[in-house]
Formats: structure tokens, C-alpha cells, sequence
């Protein structure tokens, strides 16, 4: 009795052990996450992400059908910060996936360990959709692309052990790729340091200070408030008082009220990508810069 | 006088022979407890010390690898307090019927409460301060207050508490979420303010990898009173099932089908059962989320309740409506009402409505809404309300 019960323990461990050593199931927030992820995990994970790259991360519908890959992950990613506060804690909730519980192995923030810029001293929503901890759009910095690595590998690491010298050895492939990727970049921007742009939505500031640009103001007038007939007058002064070559939107805004802006004023208008899979062809997280920059520097010059 | 002290003594030992009898046990346990900390405590100091060095290797590698500057600034706001959110619904409405036509309140003040308990469970409470019609003073009342399992295996979640059962679309949606101002008349002729009410509900996540399926079963007290279900004097109980199916059409439209059922005791002290459907279609472009969309939203009751030993009462209602989202912040909605009367069914309400809402922002909404209603018995009038919701603090996620 005791041997029979022994060998079911010990085939239910091995079934176990055959079940995660195979595929390790992310779920990530982000199209960011799901690149990067897929850059540290390589063929030990399978990765989806909820968001897709074109979306506005804010505003996620909580589909019900995302709670089915929810249910059955390992490991769930997210940018944190409250970027996705209105919907993410919802479907965790809902996954009944102790795993990937906040506080659990298998939660992983992002975040952790960023340098964050425009953390508020008060809140007031007089001001604006503003964000308690701080701007959450951190992943548009290609350094903080290593903090994030570095959290999605603890996490892999925590729930898989085993592999912690492969994750290690992708990661530093990773750390290496970014450094290779961000001498190129930065000798691109070099000459347009300081340059003075407009942006729709306040989402560029990580960006912005990475590759020495200067955004002078937003379209909206408080982030989250649709640009108004006097917002829009006092964009079209600053833009030809400090000769503004370009207004920077997202592919998840509409272009009717910087469409105003350049017809009186003649400034370009460029839909940058704020996500990896936001257009094809920006299939990774190096694609996304290389894109963004090589978009810029058309209209920059 | 020396008997009595003698029996004291006696009692007083016999006493303290129970006490050290008890104390034994206790002791018995304590050592039993004390041993299991201990060998725990062994298990416990020797993976430490594997986790120690493994935590030196990781922060020495974490050091090798760390090109990043440390934060620049601390986070702000982290306490152990609930997320705390006030709902304000100001309502003004219109009647074309009887003496008072036009009035103006502040309909519903909600006060939300919500956290995470434990790595087991999380709480959610919902008071909110209502003006009775018919004293038209203020009451308090815990609208809902539940914990929600976080950890059961099985992809099982339990709920307890009092809370808003599981009938189709509009019961478990906080009013202030719904695209109108008044509520279904079919709806509110079987559930008055809605089924609210207090007891278990347990739900599985069915494993289905196709689509999305949820079975809920809940039974609770009667407590929370409604048009068709009264706590009963016995020991019977409201039953509820509900079976949620949500198919992914596209990546930009979603299909809802629900089935309810419902069965428990009515103020004749016979049963009343309820059947229910939902059905919900959804277009929202992934892309422009936030500037278009479209809900088709319909739900059907067919209600069968008994009143004495030979006679029942059949009914049925239905509701459509679509919600059309104009630009950015406005929305438009269409409502038809059928409702039969659950006590005689000859008597038919049919109604029209009308809403326009413009959300400001998330926080705030304000919305108008027109609606005539015909019946059988007297004759057309009209409402008309406008509702201003504003929000403070902090406000979870709708469902969707």
C-alpha cells in the first residue's frame, strides 16, 4: 500500500516536472513585454500578449476570453505603475490563477528598479489623467529595455530554476544587442539634439530625454482631455515661434486636430509607434526604435 | 462553618485537579507544537542558507550587470488602507402623470472599499446612502459587501457576502455604469431595484480553450427583498444558475449569450421560478477604442410563481438597446420595453426611450434621457431625467 502509494506521488511529480520543463506559459500586458520576454525566455516560453502594439495601453477592453490564457499562465508580465489599472487587476482577479497573483513567483512588475520621471508631489485630477507613481511609459527608453529584461528573467528564473543559465546567458545577449543598438541610435539623433517638438499625448518623456529632444507642449491640453479649439491656438503660436518641424502623435489618436495645426502652420505630422506590432515590421523591441528614429529623422532634417 | 470550608476545599480542589488535567492537555499540545516548529525550523534554516548564497550569487551578478542609475525618486502614496472611491448621482426628472411633475434629488451616494485581504481572498464593499421615495429622507444601506476567493483550486472562485446575483447583463452592473437612467420595465417588474442579496456563489471557469464559459451557482437568503422573491419563514432558500458563454468574433467584436435560472420563495410563500437570456454583441475597434463603438445589449424573463395550492401566474418581459458611441465622448442609446404585469399578464407596458450621455472623463458623466410608455390599462405618458455621475477616489474596472 505504501510502495503503490509512493510510485502515484512519484508519477504525479514527474507529470509535473514533464509539464513545466516544456513550455513555460507568459502572459504579458504589452506587446514591449511579449518581445522582450521572448528575447530572455527564447524557446523555453511561449508568450501572447493582451494588448496589441497599435492599442492605447490605458484603455484595454477586459474581454472575458483574456481570462483563458490567464487561467493557464505561468507567468504574467505587466508594465505596472498604474498603466493598466483599469483592467489588468480585473482580469487577474478573474483568472483564479494563484501563480500569477500580485506578490506571487509567477507576478512579474516590470518596473521594479526603473528611475521614474514626473512622479507627482499631490494629485489632483484638475491636473489631468496624471499617474501616482509616476509617467508609466518608461519601456520608450531602450536602457530601461535592461531593468525590464533583467525583472522578466528574475521571474523565469524564479519559476524555472533549471534553466536560470540559459535565461542569464539571453539576457546578457539582450544587454549586449542594446548597447550595440543604442551607440547606432544616438549617433543618428546626434545631430537634432535639442530639437523642438509638439506631441499629442504626454507619453514621450522617457524618449524624449534619452534621445535629446525637447517637447515643448501636448494637443491635449491635461493628458487625457481631448485637444480643445484653444489648446489648438496656442499649439499653432509655439509652433512657429520656436520653428516646431513636427507634431509626434499614436497610432491610437486621431489626427483631425493636428490635421488644424499643419494646415495653418505647414508642421509635419508623424504617427510614431509607442509599442512594438504597432505597423509591420516592428516585429521586436530594437524594431520599434529603429523605426521611430528612422521616422524622425526624415522630418528632423 | 468548617463543613462548608471543607467542601470549598473540596470543590476548589477538584477545580484545580480539572485545570491541570486541561493544563496537561495544553502542555501535550504546546510540546506536539513546539517539536513541529522546530523540525520545521531545521527544514527552514537549511534551505536558508541555500538561499542565501543563491540570493550573494544573484545580487553579485545583479551588481556585474547593474548599468542602471538607482531611482531617481521614491514612489509616493503605498499604504495598507483600501482603495476608497465616492460615486455622486444628482438626478433631475420629469413625469407627465399625477401632481408632483418635476423634482431634483441626489439620487445615490455610493462609498466603495476595496483591497486585497490576504494572499487568499479580497473584499469588496459597496454603502451607499439613498433617498427613500416614500419618506424622501437619507438611509444607509451596504449594497454590496463580499470577499472573493483568490486562491481555490479547480478554477473555482467563491463569493460571500451580499452581493448582486448573477442574472444576465444589467443586475450585476452598479446603475451608474448603465448606458440609462431608469431601468428596464420588465426588469424592474420581477427585481424592483435589482436582485441583491445575501448568501454563496460559487463559479468554475469551464475548460474550455474555444471559447469563454462560466457556470455560476448561488443560493442565498432572501434577505435582499425583491418583487419576486421574499426571505421564507422556513428553511428554504433563492437558487440561482447562470451559464456565461463569450465568444471572440474578431479582434474587434464580441458575442455574450447567458442562460439564468432561478428558483425560491415568494411573498405567498410558494415558489416563484425565473428563466432567463441575455444576449450581447459588441463592436470595438481594437485600434480606435476609445472613439467608436457599438453594444447591442437584449434580455428576456419568463417568470412562473405560484400564489396558492391551484394558482400560478406566468409572465414574461424583454428589453433591447442599442448603445451607439458617436465620437470621443458622446454616446447615444435606444431602448424598446415589453413587460407583462407578473401578476396579471393581459396587462402589457410597452415603452420607448432615448438617452444622450457625454463622459466628460472617466470621473464624470452627465446623460438625458426621454422615454414614453404605453399600457393597456391607462393612458401614454412620458419621463424624461437628466443624471450627472461624478467620481472621486478611486473607481475599479467595469465589466465587460
Amino acid at each position: 500500500m505504501k510502495n503503490k502509494s509512493i510510485i502515484a506521488v512519484a508519477t504525479m511529480l514527474g507529470i509535473f516536472n514533464v509539464a513545466t520543463a516544456g513550455n513555460i506559459k507568459v502572459v504579458t500586458t504589452t506587446t514591449d513585454l511579449k518581445s522582450i520576454t521572448e528575447l530572455v525566455g527564447g524557446n523555453k516560453v511561449s508568450v501572447s500578449s493582451i494588448a496589441t502594439g497599435y492599442q492605447n495601453p490605458h484603455f484595454v477592453d477586459p474581454k472575458p476570453s483574456y481570462i483563458i490564457s490567464l487561467s493557464n499562465a505561468n507567468l504574467f508580465v505587466t508594465v505596472g505603475l498604474d498603466l493598466e489599472t483599469g483592467w489588468s487587476p480585473q482580469l487577474l482577479t478573474s483568472s483564479r490563477n494563484p501563480k500569477i497573483q500580485k506578490g506571487s513567483p509567477g507576478y512579474v512588475d516590470a518596473s521594479e528598479g526603473i528611475g521614474l520621471m514626473q512622479v507627482p508631489g499631490s494629485l489632483n485630477r484638475g491636473e489631468g489623467d496624471i499617474h501616482i507613481y509616476g509617467n508609466p511609459h518608461y519601456w520608450l527608453d531602450p536602457l530601461n529595455g535592461k531593468v525590464i529584461a533583467r525583472n522578466i528573467a528574475d521571474g523565469l528564473e524564479r519559476i524555472d530554476p533549471s534553466n536560470k543559465t540559459f535565461y542569464e546567458t539571453n539576457l546578457q545577449a539582450f544587454y549586449k544587442k542594446i548597447n550595440d543598438k543604442m551607440a547606432e541610435w544616438q549617433m543618428k539623433m546626434a545631430p537634432y539634439k535639442g530639437s523642438k517638438i509638439i506631441a499629442y499625448h504626454n507619453e514621450w518623456c522617457y524618449f524624449e530625454r534619452r534621445f535629446g529632444l525637447e517637447i515643448v507642449d501636448f494637443m491635449e491640453p491635461k493628458p487625457g482631455i481631448p485637444p480643445s479649439p484653444s489648446q489648438l491656438v496656442k499649439v499653432i503660436k509655439e509652433v512657429a515661434a520656436n520653428h516646431i518641424k513636427v507634431i509626434v502623435s499614436s497610432p491610437y489618436f486621431t489626427t483631425s486636430s493636428s490635421d488644424v495645426v499643419a494646415k495653418q502652420t505647414g508642421v509635419k505630422e508623424l504617427t510614431l509607434a509607442t509599442s512594438t506590432n504597432a505597423f509591420d515590421g516592428i516585429k521586436d523591441y530594437f524594431d520599434l526604435f529603429d523605426y521611430d528614429i528612422n521616422q524622425l529623422l526624415t522630418v528632423l532634417k | 462553618m468548617f463543613a462548608t470550608l471543607f467542601q470549598n476545599l473540596k470543590f476548589k480542589n477538584y477545580a484545580l485537579q480539572r485545570v491541570i488535567l486541561k493544563s496537561k492537555k495544553l502542555i501535550l499540545l504546546l510540546w506536539v507544537m513546539f517539536t513541529s516548529i522546530l523540525l520545521n525550523a531545521q527544514v527552514v534554516k537549511d534551505s536558508t542558507a541555500i538561499a542565501d548564497s543563491m540570493l550573494l550569487k544573484q545580487i553579485e551578478l545583479q551588481m556585474q550587470n547593474n548599468t542602471q542609475p538607482a531611482p531617481a525618486q521614491t514612489r509616493s502614496g503605498l499604504s495598507a488602507n483600501p482603495d476608497i472611491g465616492v460615486i455622486g448621482d444628482f438626478q433631475l426628472s420629469y413625469i407627465s402623470k399625477g401632481k408632483k411633475n418635476i423634482d431634483a434629488y441626489l439620487n445615490e451616494t455610493e462609498v466603495s472599499f476595496q483591497a486585497v485581504v490576504d494572499p487568499y481572498i479580497r473584499a469588496d464593499f459597496f454603502v451607499s446612502f439613498g433617498r427613500d421615495d416614500a419618506t424622501g429622507k437619507y438611509g444607509v444601506e451596504v449594497e454590496e459587501g463580499y470577499l472573493t476567493s483568490l486562491s481555490l483550486p479547480a478554477r473555482l472562485q467563491l463569493k460571500a457576502g451580499k452581493f448582486k446575483e448573477a442574472v444576465g447583463r444589467i443586475n450585476p452592473t452598479h446603475a451608474h455604469a448603465l448606458p440609462f437612467i431608469d431601468l428596464p420595465n420588465a426588469y424592474v417588474n420581477y427585481f424592483g431595484s435589482g436582485l441583491n442579496d445575501e448568501g454563496l456563489s460559487l463559479s468554475w471557469l469551464l475548460p474550455n480553450k474555444k471559447f469563454y464559459q462560466e457556470l455560476v451557482v448561488q443560493g442565498t437568503s432572501g434577505r435582499g427583498e425583491s418583487p419576486s422573491f421574499k426571505q421564507s419563514e422556513g428553511n428554504r432558500f433563492i437558487y440561482l444558475a447562470h451559464l456565461k458563454n463569450f465568444f471572440t468574433l474578431n479582434d474587434n467584436a464580441t458575442l455574450e449569450l447567458g442562460l439564468t435560472g432561478i428558483s425560491g420563495p415568494n411573498d405567498s410563500a410558494r415558489v416563484t421560478n425565473i428563466a432567463a437570456g441575455d444576449l450581447t454583441y459588441k463592436w470595438k475597434p481594437v485600434k480606435m477604442n476609445t472613439y467608436r463603438s457599438l453594444t447591442w445589449q437584449s434580455e428576456f424573463y419568463y417568470s412562473n410563481a405560484a400564489y396558492t395550492s391551484d394558482l400560478s401566474k406566468n409572465s414574461m418581459g424583454l428589453y433591447s438597446f442599442i448603445d451607439y458611441q458617436v465620437a470621443k465622448r458622446w454616446f447615444l442609446t435606444g431602448r424598446y420595453d415589453y413587460a407583462q404585469k407578473p401578476f396579471d399578464k393581459k396587462i402589457i407596458e410597452q415603452a420607448y426611450s432615448l438617452t444622450a450621455g457625454w463622459n466628460a472623463t472617466e470621473f464624470s458623466k452627465m446623460e438625458i434621457e426621454a422615454k414614453t410608455t404605453d399600457d393597456n390599462v391607462q393612458s401614454r405618458y412620458y419621463q424624461a431625467w437628466l443624471r450627472w455621475i461624478f467620481v472621486i477616489g478611486a473607481h475599479g474596472a467595469h465589466q465587460y
